[in-house]
């Protein structure tokens, strides 16, 4: 990593306010996340993060949680919606978007509402603020410039990623709309659920 | 919900910190990126955990950007002596050099998804020798297929002559394989016949460079970062040797790079530079050559030239005619140098030579290409406009194949003028080379015997052997096809289909008995009765040369299943060690070569492994751009093997040619043409080869040629082939996420759900006057495919030239027609429809003409036209499953 351009690697570790700027990182809880997810139980599964004692890391869980994230009605066509999934643990923050278009996994009753975890499956770039209303892609990503296709199960459109972009699955419960699982891992873990 | 297709999986198991560790290099494009194998058995059920202590990276997950994660698609579980063990694959994060920041494109990101696993699709390797008895592949013993190859094989020679033994081989499996390979076919069997995966004739691609003096692989990469202003002809490095782009061109951008393409079609990377002010001369096929030669007009005209550079590095006609073997003779190029439509005095008088070529005007080259004059300008200034305080911009030129392969020696003319006009070549920052497409890995065991090609140029001018029409007139009574598919490959594909399938499967003699001796009579008959054999040598099964052509298949092995040696696109050598057993019986080349030559009698093929083959090879690299030949003196000193002394470097390699100092230390070679090196003043000692190109260019005085590039060589068979009422352009060329013909690609679920088939990118408004959309099938279709059919000796200057070809009977019209997937985005040029190049199913190659480039004997791939229409939906159109039709060059 001798020659990495300095303004990426701010991107990446927030240097100099540029996480800020790109969006990237953590993301601030809005306060519609926040009342969505204060008064609900989820099965919250923490995961071992990089500086934390062993003794603060709890046992994993084997199966995905099933999290409350948004109602239908408050979503917009090309307005994302942050949240996170399946924990509150690093990588975890996802991309929730009525395309307005019929997508692959897609729930409501336009088959348009999806879902996809926010990080680059190729080297880990944030991808937070590159969603595109007219491509209806997520990047390019600051690293190595690959997108990615949201109608089709997060496939690569263009790029470098070894996977597509992990998807949320989503189901619909009146107007409630609910993380289930996911497919495909999540970058800078070896199990989604154990980080 | 609805499940895609491919069902990722969402957990890894990790390296324990006791794996195995083995330093490697990809096997794909030309940069070569540093990996690392990590492997541990399966037995015992050990994993590594997420503590830095209990994993083999030494790494906390989950691992930051830019860290040792690792996707499903990097591990694998393979047999290694025996036993099942896991590997997983990825970028080495510890390397200095090429993907210095651990990083990898989504090919060699995937590459652990290549190795034999019979849970996956990679089931399908050859696994044993076969020979084709009654119209079906039958597996056979090695001896029992290779006593068949020997005795027919020697029955060719002694009875046809060694021309009708023809050897159609890869150039880059690794030194080991090309050395046994071509010690073979060209110092034993001796033949003419013979060439390389992507040409018709063993010949130079860029012989323009090779005039002017340059060396294709001359550049460093750090060259490509530190210029001010990169032009790059006929690629985007994003989309093909990722990584050159990526940690090198792309933070250069950042940096105020300014970087130029010259590309029919906009992609990802050309994008990126477009955003960050770059600029795209989006040219229409065909039409690099005024294009390049009115950037250089614009700046002689303004005095822009580096006059400096010129006097001390330009030959003057004195002498670039200067030495042995230039003018007229036997010569496979010199003659170019001092024949009157390319020589010049010097650069006043090839100034003068431009001034008056009409097509060289801005205006003129901006119409024929159809792009905005501007842009011509402002080239110009970028490349060559002095700074007010007097400085000049450190300007390269990279070109590739979309380029060379348009106007093959026109296009390589006309950009090596530039760059000696703008200073490239032979100072940081300051080259001019080529990208390169697949890595580096031919080492000669023998000459080329030009002397028994039938090819002849006007003016006593002997080329190489155009294999593929030798073919086509019948002569090629065996064809001994070494991983490559030969038929789609090549250009007019279909029709050259046709004539294989003629003079094997449709030639009476086809084998019915299981007795050695019968089937080797039987083949005799067919080679006597004017039809052809075919042995075919690779890693699976190819259709048609070995599922439908191949009487003989050997089962060949590759990356990771012996230990080779290769160099990378800036000339460094890297070793690749066998991590893994090969499956079933498969051998690699060297082994299959070496023992086929022993049954048919020719002495020197006793090597016990692959370090003997490259230890032999060694001294025939001397004095080449990947000299090597010092490290096995340094090895030998040190009482070591050459491989064990590869692999010290690990993924950090070599960069050639090596040199050894006074004190005995390996010297490496940053740059060719290195004008500002200094070599020790009393001459090479020992066994040093101090070749002229380590500090100057590739001509008798060391000095660059500065040549004419007349369009009129070319023009004919442009003006003719340009499209007609109805028809487009339609191009082909590399997809980022395809490696070649896909033999790997075919086999990943991840690729085949991205790319299922071939496709076509059309422009908005072509698609829309024939009612396609994006996600229809589409026919691409011409019933004027120009195939020059006949072998004539030329007398007249002009015999070769399109126009009096086709004039005097030697042209044949053909008709060829493939599918493909429309995909209609305006990020191609309007009148072009641009495909992958080697689809095997839907070739593009069938569309374009199978008319060598008359001066060098290479095809022009990039030359096709033909029409399109509709055919109906396919079924990615309305499916979420596979592909995407999103735009490709969203910046």
């Amino acid at each position: 990593m001798r020659h990495l351009e300095p303004r990426i690697r701010a991107a990446i570790n927030g240097e100099n306010g540029e996480a800020e700027k790109a969006g990237t990182r953590r993301c601030l809880m809005n306060r519609r996340q926040f009342l969505l997810t204060g008064g609900i139980a989820t099965a919250v599964v923490m995961v071992g993060v990089p500086g934390l004692a062993a003794a603060q890391t709890p046992a994993a869980v084997a199966t995905y949680p099933r999290k409350l994230i948004a109602r239908l009605s408050d979503l917009r066509v090309d307005e994302p919606f942050d949240f996170e999934y399946p924990d509150e643990g690093e990588y975890a923050e996802s991309i929730l978007v009525k395309l307005g278009r019929e997508a692959g996994g897609g729930i409501g009753p336009d088959n348009d509402v999806v879902a996809f975890n926010y990080t680059c499956t190729h080297q880990g770039g944030p991808l937070q603020g590159t969603y595109q209303a007219a491509d209806k892609a997520l990047g390019p990503c600051p690293l190595h410039l690959t997108t990615f296709d949201l109608t089709r199960h997060g496939i690569f459109i263009s790029g470098q990623a070894y996977q597509s972009l992990p998807q949320v699955l989503l189901e619909l419960e009146g107007d409630e709309i609910y993380a289930v699982g996911m497919f495909g891992l999540i970058y800078g873990r070896f199990d989604n659920l154990q980080g | 919900m609805s499940t895609p297709y491919y069902v990722p999986e969402t957990a890894v198991p990790l390296p324990p910190p006791d794996a195995d560790v083995i330093s490697t290099a990809c096997d794909y494009c030309i940069v070569a990126c540093g990996y690392k194998v990590y492997r541990w058995p399966v037995a015992g059920g050990k994993v590594g955990g997420p503590r830095a202590a209990e994993n083999a990276f030494g790494e906390d997950f989950p691992v930051a950007p830019l860290g040792a994660w690792v996707a499903p698609n990097q591990h694998n579980i393979v047999l290694h002596n025996g036993e099942p063990h896991h590997v997983v694959i990825i970028p080495d994060k510890d390397t200095e050099f090429v993907n210095y920041s651990g990083n990898s494109s989504i090919r060699g990101g995937a590459i652990a998804q290549k190795v034999y696993n019979p849970q996956t699709p990679t089931r399908d390797r050859l696994k044993s020798p076969m020979v084709r008895m009654f119209g079906v592949l039958m597996p056979v013993t090695w001896d029992f297929a290779l006593d068949i190859a020997a005795e027919v094989g020697n029955y060719v020679l002694e009875k046809h002559g060694t021309n009708a033994y023809g050897v159609k081989t890869f150039s880059y499996g690794y030194m080991e394989n090309t050395y046994a390979i071509t010690k073979y076919a060209l110092r034993h069997v001796r033949t003419a016949n013979f060439t390389f995966h992507d040409t018709p004739s063993d010949v130079t691609s860029t012989p323009g460079f090779r005039d002017a003096g340059f060396d294709n692989f001359g550049p460093s990469y750090d060259d490509w970062a530190d210029a001010e202003t990169l032009l790059m002809c006929g690629t985007d490095p994003y989309e093909s040797k990722t990584i050159l782009f990526t940690d090198f061109i792309m933070p250069a951008i950042q940096n105020g790079q300014k970087a130029i393409f010259l590309l029919p079609r906009r992609t990802g990377g050309v994008a990126y530079a477009e955003k960050n002010g770059g600029l795209l001369l989006d040219i229409q096929p065909g039409t690099d050559l005024p294009v390049v030669l009115a950037i250089a007009r614009v700046i002689v005209e303004n005095g822009w030239e580096d006059a400096e550079w010129i006097r001390k590095w330009v030959n003057n006609k004195w002498e670039s005619s200067s030495g042995f073997g230039q003018g007229t003779r036997n010569t496979p190029w010199q003659w170019r140098t001092t024949w009157g439509k390319f020589q010049t005095k010097g650069f006043e008088d090839w100034k003068a030579w431009l001034l008056k070529q009409d097509y060289a005007r801005p205006e003129v080259a901006a119409e024929m290409a159809q792009i905005d004059v501007r842009k011509i300008h402002t080239a110009a200034e970028w490349m060559a406009k002095p700074r007010a305080d007097g400085t000049r911009p450190k300007t390269s030129i990279m070109i590739e194949k979309g380029f060379y392969w348009s106007n093959n020696t026109g296009n390589t003319q006309a950009i090596s003028s530039l760059g000696i006009v703008c200073g490239a070549g032979g100072r940081p920052g300051q080259v001019i080379g080529r990208a390169g497409g697949h890595q580096r890995g031919g080492l000669r065991g023998g000459g080329y015997p030009r002397n028994k090609s039938p090819e002849k140029l006007p003016g006593r001018r002997r080329r190489a052997m155009d294999t593929d029409r030798y073919l086509m007139s019948g002569h090629t009574r065996l064809a001994h096809v070494i991983g490559t598919t030969w038929v789609q490959a090549m250009c007019g594909s279909q029709s050259l289909q046709a004539k294989f399938d003629e003079l094997t499967t449709r030639n009476p003699h086809q084998v019915m008995s299981f007795e050695k001796q019968d089937i080797v009579d039987t083949l005799k008959r067919r080679v006597d009765s004017g039809g052809m054999v075919v042995w075919n040598q690779d890693i699976y099964l190819v259709d048609p040369i070995g599922a439908r052509y191949a009487d003989i298949v050997f089962p060949a092995s590759g990356w990771g299943e012996d230990t080779f040696t290769r160099a990378n696109g800036e000339r460094r050598l890297r070793l690749y060690p066998k991590f893994y057993d090969a499956p079933g019986d498969a051998r690699p080349d060297w082994w299959i070569i070496a023992r086929l030559a022993r049954k048919m009698g020719f002495d020197g093929f006793d090597w016990r492994n692959s370090n003997d083959v490259l230890e032999e090879g060694a001294r025939h690299s001397r004095g080449s751009r990947k000299d090597f030949n010092m490290v096995l003196v340094a090895a030998r000193r040190e009482g070591k093997t050459l491989h064990e002394k590869f692999a010290e470097f690990g993924t950090n390699g070599i960069q050639g040619p090596v040199l050894m100092d006074a004190d005995g230390n390996l010297v490496e070679t940053k740059r060719l043409h290195d004008v500002n090196r200094v070599l020790p003043a009393e001459g090479p000692r020992g066994a040093n080869v101090f070749n002229k190109k380590l500090t100057h260019f590739n001509s008798q005085t060391g000095k660059c040629n500065i040549q004419k590039a007349p369009w009129d060589l070319f023009a004919s068979y442009w003006e003719w082939l340009k499209p007609r009422e109805g028809e487009i352009w339609i191009s082909s060329g590399r997809i980022n996420e395809r490696w070649q013909s896909g033999y790997d690609d075919r086999r990943r679920p991840y690729i085949v759900q991205r790319w299922p088939e071939n496709w076509i990118e059309l422009h908005p408004t072509v698609a829309a006057a024939r009612g396609i959309e994006s996600g229809d099938y589409v026919q691409v279709y011409s019933d004027r495919i120009p195939v020059q059919k006949d072998t004539i000796v030329g007398v007249e200057g002009s015999d070769f030239d399109f126009a009096a070809l086709l004039r005097n009977g030697h042209i044949e019209l053909t008709r060829a027609s493939i599918t493909a997937v429309a995909i209609v985005t305006p990020a191609v040029k309007e009148n072009l429809g641009y495909m992958d190049f080697l689809h095997t199913a839907q070739p593009a190659n069938a569309l374009a003409g199978r008319v060598v480039d008359w001066i060098s004997g290479n095809y022009n791939y990039k030359m096709g036209v033909g029409k399109v229409r509709k055919m109906g939906e396919s079924p990615y159109k309305t499916q979420f499953r596979s592909m995407s039709f999103a735009r490709r060059d969203i910046a």
